[in-house]
C-alpha cells in the first residue's frame, strides 16, 4: 500500500470552503459560495448566512432534482426521527463516510485496509483482494467494501448496504452503491474524498459528494460510549 | 440574581455556525436556537465524553434555592480539536454559562459560551473558526480591489 494516505486525518482547516464542507458538499455548493464571496454586495453579510444560502442552492438545484418520487415522499426526514438520535443507532454507510472529525487509514494486512472514523468510533474493512460479497449475505449497515489502487488513489466500491438514510435527510434502498476515491493533495496536507452514490430507488442520477480532511498525526480517536437517548424532543423543527 | 433570561435573541447571533456544530444528532429537535439563557453557578461535574460532553452546575436563585442545571456540548472529538481536555472545567469552579434552552425541558441548555471567574472565555469550535474565516474574507476583498 502506498503510504501517501495512511495515517490520521481530521477536520478541514477553517477556510470558507473547508467550513462549508465540514460534513460534505457538492461542487454546486462550492461554486455558489465562491460566487457569493466574490460579490462585494455580500461583504457585510455574516458567513453563516452565505453558507446557508449556498447549501440551499445545493438542496434546490442539485439534491432535490436528483431524488426520485419515492424518495421525495419522505424527504426531508424529520431530524427528531433519526434513529442515531432516538436510539443511539450508529449511522449507515451513506452518512458515516461523510462524518466530521477523524478518519484513520491503515493497512491491516496485505489484503485489507481499515477506515476508522472518530464519529461513532466506526470501523470499516476494505478488502483489497477483490473478494466478492458472500452469496446470500443480508445487507449490512456499512456494506461490503472492496478496494484497489489507481496510482496513488484508493478506490473503494461498496454494495450490500442496508436500507437507511443518507446524508442530507433522504432515504436510500438496499440497492445503493457507493464508489469512493481518496486522494492526497499535492502538498500532502489534505485528504480528499469524492463519493458517487447510485440507487435506482432513491436517485434519478448519481449524487457526487465531496469531503475533505487535514493531515492530523497527533489527533486521537476516543471512546464513543456515552450516547444516551434524548429525554424530550420537538418534531418538525428544521435544523 | 444568578439566572438571566433573554427572551428572543436574533437567531443569527446564536445559531450554531454552519459546519462544525453538532454531529451525532441534529440540534434543532432538542434546543431552541432563537432563545438564550445565562446562568451562574458552581461546577459539580464535567463529563468529557462522546458523543456529547456534559456539564452539571449548581445554580442558586434569589431566594437561595439551588437548582441543578445541565449543559450539553459537542463531543470530546470536537472539543479536543480546539484544545479542550477533561480538566477544562473543574468541580468547584464558579462560572457563567450562556446557552440555548431546550424546547420542553427546564434547567438544560446547549453550550454557547462560558466565562470563568478569572475572565477566561470558552467558546465552541465554530466560534474559533469564525475569526479565521473573516480574515480570509477580508483578504478576498483586498485581492478583489487590487485586481480592479
Amino acid at each position: 500500500m502506498p503510504s501517501k494516505l495512511e495515517g490520521m486525518w481530521s477536520d478541514p482547516p477553517a477556510t470558507a470552503v473547508g467550513t462549508l464542507c465540514f460534513f460534505a458538499c457538492t461542487d454546486a455548493a462550492i461554486e455558489r459560495l465562491n460566487a457569493l464571496l466574490d460579490d462585494p454586495k455580500n461583504d457585510a453579510r455574516p458567513f453563516p448566512q452565505l453558507a446557508a444560502e449556498a447549501q440551499k442552492h445545493q438542496t434546490d438545484n442539485y439534491l432535490r432534482p436528483r431524488l426520485t418520487e419515492a424518495a421525495l415522499k419522505t424527504y426531508p426526514l424529520d431530524p427528531a426521527d433519526d434513529p442515531g438520535f432516538l436510539r443511539c443507532e450508529p449511522w449507515g454507510l451513506a452518512r458515516q463516510i461523510f462524518a466530521p472529525h477523524q478518519i484513520q487509514i491503515r493497512r491491516l494486512a496485505n489484503d485489507r485496509v481499515e477506515l476508522h472514523y472518530g464519529e461513532w468510533d466506526a470501523h470499516r474493512t476494505v478488502y483489497m483482494d477483490g473478494r466478492a460479497r458472500p452469496a446470500g449475505q443480508a445487507p449490512t449497515r456499512l456494506g461490503h467494501s472492496v478496494g484497489r489502487w489507481d496510482g496513488d488513489t484508493l478506490v473503494v466500491e461498496t454494495t450490500g448496504i442496508a436500507e437507511n438514510q443518507m446524508i442530507w435527510r433522504a432515504r436510500h434502498s438496499d440497492q445503493l452503491r457507493v464508489a469512493e476515491r481518496f486522494t492526497r493533495s499535492d502538498d500532502g496536507t489534505m485528504l480528499h474524498l469524492t463519493a458517487t452514490l447510485t440507487d435506482p430507488w432513491s436517485l434519478r442520477e448519481p449524487l457526487v459528494i465531496k469531503r475533505n480532511w487535514r493531515w492530523a498525526p497527533t489527533s486521537t480517536i476516543e471512546a464513543y460510549d456515552q450516547c444516551k437517548p434524548p429525554i424530550a424532543v420537538k418534531r418538525g423543527v428544521a435544523p | 440574581m444568578t439566572v438571566a433570561r433573554t427572551a428572543v435573541v436574533l437567531g443569527l447571533v446564536l445559531l450554531p455556525c454552519v459546519g462544525p456544530a453538532w454531529a451525532h444528532h441534529a440540534f434543532s429537535p432538542v434546543y431552541d436556537s432563537k432563545r438564550s439563557e445565562t446562568v451562574s453557578g458552581v461546577v459539580t461535574e464535567f463529563r468529557f465524553v462522546n458523543p456529547h460532553a456534559m456539564l452539571v452546575l449548581e445554580v442558586k436563585d434569589d431566594h437561595g434555592k439551588t437548582a441543578t442545571w445541565t449543559v450539553e456540548f459537542a463531543g470530546r472529538l470536537n472539543l479536543s480539536e480546539i484544545g479542550w481536555t477533561k480538566e477544562s472545567l473543574k468541580p468547584g469552579e464558579r462560572i457563567t454559562v450562556t446557552g440555548n434552552p431546550t424546547h420542553v425541558v427546564s434547567h438544560q441548555m446547549a453550550f454557547v459560551k462560558i466565562v470563568k471567574a478569572d475572565g477566561t472565555v470558552l467558546e465552541p469550535a465554530a466560534a474559533q473558526r469564525a475569526d479565521v474565516l473573516e480574515e480570509e474574507r477580508r483578504e478576498r476583498a483586498r485581492r478583489r480591489t487590487e485586481s480592479k
